[in-house]
């Protein structure tokens, strides 16, 4: 199979992204993610299948959905509220194709790595005058190997600069087999202990440090990204490794010391923002509101990184 | 940073100065939306109300104010009756006082407006705009001025007058008047400024308003010689250009003023700063279109000089809204586009960008030599021209190619062949043929009739031949004629059809019927069927079936536009594709459209997408648009443009104009022809459109010109929030 046919699921693709890696870059987001971060603004990253999202405050009551859904999934609750029984849903799709009020999206799509390829390309002129490229992101970019590194190749092949942004905890062969193609890792650090890593994402950090300091060794291209999550609002929880509540901002100086011998091009804070609320409602997922951490408490950590030598960059 | 490009630190004298010129534009624009039914939709012009202004107009027997020699009269006791005018902190005298034809009626005589059959055209395809007594969308070249001075401009008229010796005056009695009149002008801003500088409390006030006496008593013997002269020359050309017609350009400012500066910053005569208080002075005097950067004609040197970094400095320091333009092309001084894109970062909005390749490559297209597309320089909202050299008539054209589309539907479905796509398209396509024709038919009657009516007499002193030969620019005062016919609702015709592709022939989830009869009832009870049609993959998503019929769309236009000139005159045509910002205006009348737009709501801009236009799985971007605008441009030249409204929260901070200068690059390369940008944050937006008056340092640019948000109306803010703002977000 050429590259250009490996198939894989995105939910999207986002050009003009300058968060993600140097210049003007298009991110796109894989879907699916083995971890569970639990102030993760991109809930709908977390399965691998297409969901479905409901917005109902777009419905018009047209009552499509109700008579197109194959298995009874959309329902009127006791108090004749029209909801989704996610039990029934197998996000097949088919209320969303009669929705065009856009109440129903379809998040994700299957496509082959050429189809995708073929709109990545489309902004090669904006990669090269800003010395940007294409970001593969997600969910968790590494866990559709094959796709990703059909992607790479292809970038690799037009001469496009590749940044994989990745949480890391994937087995070392991904990252072996991927290496010779992605110019820079944009890897995510969350915690420092492996309790409170699992607290907060659902697994521990063992494997994700091992491939880090790998990479390092390796002398691939890494920038570190550390989301700086304070505690639950209004929550008096304890900051301690077992309480997912209680953030990730009390662990900053031991990540640091882990961070401190590696070959890193720089670390970078990504304040805690609450973009992921309104998506995390539509999915029906349970929302927790963590702290939005102030801009001077952030540059205050990133200063300490930076004493440290360590080069910590913080974009308000 | 070079010596070139530094910036320069203002005294507090001079920054005050600047500062109480911006404190007075926002005082007199609130004056303006007082007087003039709470908003302003055009250019921000510099006129000031003058209440004590009456005026009554020499005229015909049957009320009217047409040909030169009576405009001429007519222009020359106005300027008398102006007030004179000086800002007490400004370099320069001088303001007008709103346009002549508010003053008088002006325009074509009874017998000379368009023909009954081109009315009849006009009210079926509801043409508002038609190039017939379209007037002063043309570029001078102000170095004629600026080497004449008004006395020189003067003598040239009886010299040629006396050389042609033609058997009808009126031409030259016009011209001579006008210039009679603007000496008497320049005559009593001198005598004001001795007024006033004998009232003057302070030293400065008192040595600037002699200053003024002296420079404008100069410009009564002589040509400018000096920097300030310059810029005060310019300045009485603003007010009277204004005046008729509402002119608006100067051309490439830097060089006008580049052996002024260099002269005299050599001599030590003149300072960076002082320079700077000069501009901000001439941009306080009026917002003509001007351009710096750009290239020499035969592309081996750049324009760019220390002067063009002083006038940038001077619009970010007076911070009004000015219709200022940087010129980029591939090699151009990096420097002067980045000390351009931060100021817009710092100031919300700037100048706009003139694209060379598109413009210049496209314009060589008409069978003109690269050398000359050079010199197109950026001298109108949208669109370039040779300054003094061509007759182009951008701008004063519109075919709303939505109609074409209305009345193909209607005929396609009255017809008795069973209704198909092509079907559609061939009566589209007719319909297209007939408003062109129209236009080019109504061209003709404007080259008949404009120059017995209403001749260019301000515009025709600045141009290479009008005086020379005693004619209108317009009827062979200058040798390069190309006309301008605007085509728009590129995106509101293409997603019909794409719409009509997607739910009618391909889903077969409606019926011809079921469609058209949703269309005609304007959805009514049919809402379902309108998002039907409205949420299909729309022109500007990545992967849209729309985009083949923008550019079938296009195609068909241009080449409707090329294949022929003017039936009559065998007048140059050339196709552009911009709708200004009436989009509003232009949806008014037009019936609902098969991409589920509603009757009376707007229709799309130039050959931008349709706001709101990215919902598949890629999220909208700048780049989406750029692309979709980029592959759209009408080719021959003339300008469509893109708006960048970059939500300043989005851009990283740091290398912000890194990005916005690749951005504005690519697009450049990619055959872009103008890019008007914002850069504000999604709030700031929010909260002055909700209350304008919360802002009111707000400046914008809107199409092609910048003005303050505040002094628009509610359908041309809601036009820049819908460029920042999705619908929910709207909503919140």
């Amino acid at each position: 199979m050429s590259p250009r046919e490996v198939r894989g699921t995105i939910f999207n693709v986002q050009p003009f992204s300058v968060y993600d890696g140097p210049g003007i870059r298009t991110t796109v987001f894989f879907k699916g993610c083995n971890l569970r971060c639990v102030w993760c603004h991109n809930p709908e990253s977390y399965t691998y299948e297409p969901q479905i999202q409901f917005q109902p405050e777009k419905c018009i009551g047209c009552g499509a959905c109700f008579a197109v859904c194959p298995r009874k999934a959309h329902v009127l609750d006791e108090e004749g509220v029209h909801r989704i029984d996610r039990r029934n849903c197998t996000g097949c799709g088919a209320c969303a194709g009669e929705c065009f009020a856009g109440a129903l999206a379809l998040t994700g799509r299957n496509v082959t790595a050429g189809e995708l390829f073929s709109m990545l390309e489309q902004d090669r002129d904006y990669f090269a005058r800003s010395g940007g490229g294409v970001t593969f992101s997600g969910g968790e970019c590494m866990t559709q190997p094959e796709f990703l590194k059909a992607l790479l190749t292809q970038c690799r092949e037009a001469g496009i600069h590749t940044a994989v942004d990745t949480a890391g905890c994937v087995p070392s062969e991904r990252f072996e087999e991927i290496l010779p193609l992605a110019d820079l890792f944009l890897y995510d650090v969350k915690a420092a202990r492996s309790e409170t890593h699992r607290c907060l994402t659902g697994v521990g950090n063992e494997q994700i440090l091992d491939n880090l300091r790998m990479l390092s060794d390796r002398g691939a291209r890494i920038i570190v990204r550390i989301p700086y999550v304070p505690g639950e609002e209004g929550a008096q929880g304890a900051q301690s490794a077992g309480n997912a509540l209680a953030g990730n901002v009390h662990e900053m100086l031991e990540i640091a010391e882990i961070l401190k011998p590696l070959r890193l091009e720089a670390v970078e804070f990504l304040a805690y923002h609450r973009l992921g609320e309104g998506k995390r409602a539509s999915l029906d997922m349970e929302l927790k509101k963590f702290g939005v951490p102030a801009p001077d408490a952030v540059e205050e950590v990133c200063a300490k990184f930076r004493k440290m030598g360590i080069p910590a960059r913080y974009s308000r | 940073m070079s010596a070139m490009s530094e910036r320069v630190e203002l005294s507090s004298e001079v920054r005050q100065r600047i500062r109480s010129m911006h404190d007075s534009k926002i005082y007199y624009n609130d004056e303006k939306l007082k007087r003039y039914g709470g908003h302003i939709d055009i250019d921000d012009h510099g006129f000031i109300c003058f209440n004590e202004l009456e005026f009554a107009p020499e005229t015909h027997e049957d009320g009217m104010v047409y040909g030169c020699g009576m405009i001429g009269r007519n222009l020359r006791r106005f300027m008398n009756a102006i007030p004179a005018y000086i800002h007490p902190d400004s370099a320069l005298a001088g303001a007008w006082a709103g346009v002549f034809q508010r003053f008088a009626n002006i325009g074509l005589r009874p017998g000379d407006e368009a023909p009954a059959e081109l009315k009849a055209i006009y009210e079926k395809y509801d043409i508002h705009q038609n190039g017939v007594g379209a007037m002063n969308h043309l570029g001078p070249d102000m170095t004629i001025g600026l080497r004449l001075g008004w006395r020189g401009l003067l003598d040239k008229i009886r010299y040629y007058r006396k050389f042609n010796a033609p058997a009808d005056t009126d031409f030259y009695d016009g011209e001579e008047e006008l210039v009679l009149g603007m000496l008497e002008y320049v005559r009593r801003h001198a005598d004001y400024a001795r007024e006033m500088a004998a009232q003057a409390e302070d030293a400065f006030h008192r040595n600037n308003y002699q200053e003024i006496a002296k420079i404008n008593e100069n410009l009564l013997e002589a040509p400018p010689r000096t920097f300030r002269e310059a810029c005060q020359f310019l300045a009485h050309f603003q007010s009277v250009d204004r005046t008729y017609y509402a002119g608006g350009a100067l051309g490439q400012i830097d060089e006008l003023l580049r052996p002024y500066y260099e002269k005299e910053s050599k001599a030590g005569t003149l300072s960076d700063e002082e320079a700077i208080w000069i501009v901000a002075s001439l941009l306080y005097n009026d917002t003509h279109y001007c351009q710096v950067g750009g290239q020499i004609p035969d592309g081996s040197r750049g324009l760019t000089s220390r002067i063009s970094y002083l006038i940038l400095q001077a619009t970010h320091e007076i911070h009004i809204p000015n219709n200022l333009a940087v010129r980029v092309y591939e090699g151009m001084d990096e420097e002067l586009l980045r000390r351009a894109v931060e100021y817009i970062l710092e100031d919300g909005s700037g100048v706009c960008f003139s694209l060379s390749k598109g413009c210049e490559e496209g314009f060589a297209k008409n069978g003109h030599p690269m050398e000359l597309a050079r010199m197109r320089a950026k001298v109108g909202c949208n669109w370039t021209a040779l300054p003094g050299i061509e007759y182009p008539l951008q701008d004063v054209t519109r075919l709303n190619m939505a109609f074409a589309l209305v009345h193909a539907l209607d005929d396609l479905m009255a017809g008795e062949e069973e209704p198909s796509l092509e079907g559609l398209w061939e009566h589209f396509c007719r319909h297209l043929q007939i408003l062109v024709d129209c236009n080019k038919d109504s061209y003709d009657w404007h080259y008949e009739v404009v120059s017995r009516n209403t001749p260019e007499i301000v515009l025709n002193l600045f141009c290479h031949g009008p005086i020379e030969r005693g004619l209108n620019c317009a009827q062979g005062g200058v040798d390069i004629i190309g006309l301008n016919v605007d085509g728009i609702a590129l995106a509101t015709v293409a997603d019909s059809f794409a719409a009509i592709e997607e739910r009618v022939v391909r889903e077969k989830r409606l019926t011809w019927q079921e469609m058209y009869d949703a269309v005609k009832s304007d959805f009514a009870g049919k809402e379902n069927i309108r998002l039907m049609l409205n949420s299909i993959s729309r022109f500007g998503a990545p992967d849209s079936p729309a985009e083949k019929w923008a550019i079938r769309t296009r195609d068909t236009y241009v080449q409707m536009v090329t294949s022929s000139p003017t039936p009559k005159h065998h007048l140059k045509v050339i196709p552009g594709m911009f709708s200004h910002g009436d989009v509003y205006y232009y949806g008014e009348k037009l019936p609902a459209t098969p991409n589920g737009r509603h009757a009376g709501d707007p229709i799309s801009h130039s050959t931008e997408p349709d706001p709101g236009f990215a919902k598949g799985i890629a999220s909208f971007s700048p780049t989406l648009k750029a692309n979709a605008v980029a592959k759209t441009q009408p080719g021959y030249g003339n300008s469509a443009p893109l708006h960048l409204d970059i939500d300043t929260d989005m851009l990283g901070r740091e290398g912000g104009a890194d990005t916005l200068m690749a951005l504005i690059h690519a697009h450049e390369q990619m055959g872009g022809t103008l890019i008007n940008l914002n850069c504000i944050t999604k709030e700031q937006i929010r909260r002055a459109h909700a209350d304008p008056a919360s802002e009111p340092d707000l400046v914008v640019r809107v199409t092609g010109y910048s003005a303050f948000f505040a002094s628009l109306s509610r359908e041309y803010r809601q036009q820049i929030v819908d460029r920042y703002l999705t619908a929910e977000e709207q909503k919140v």
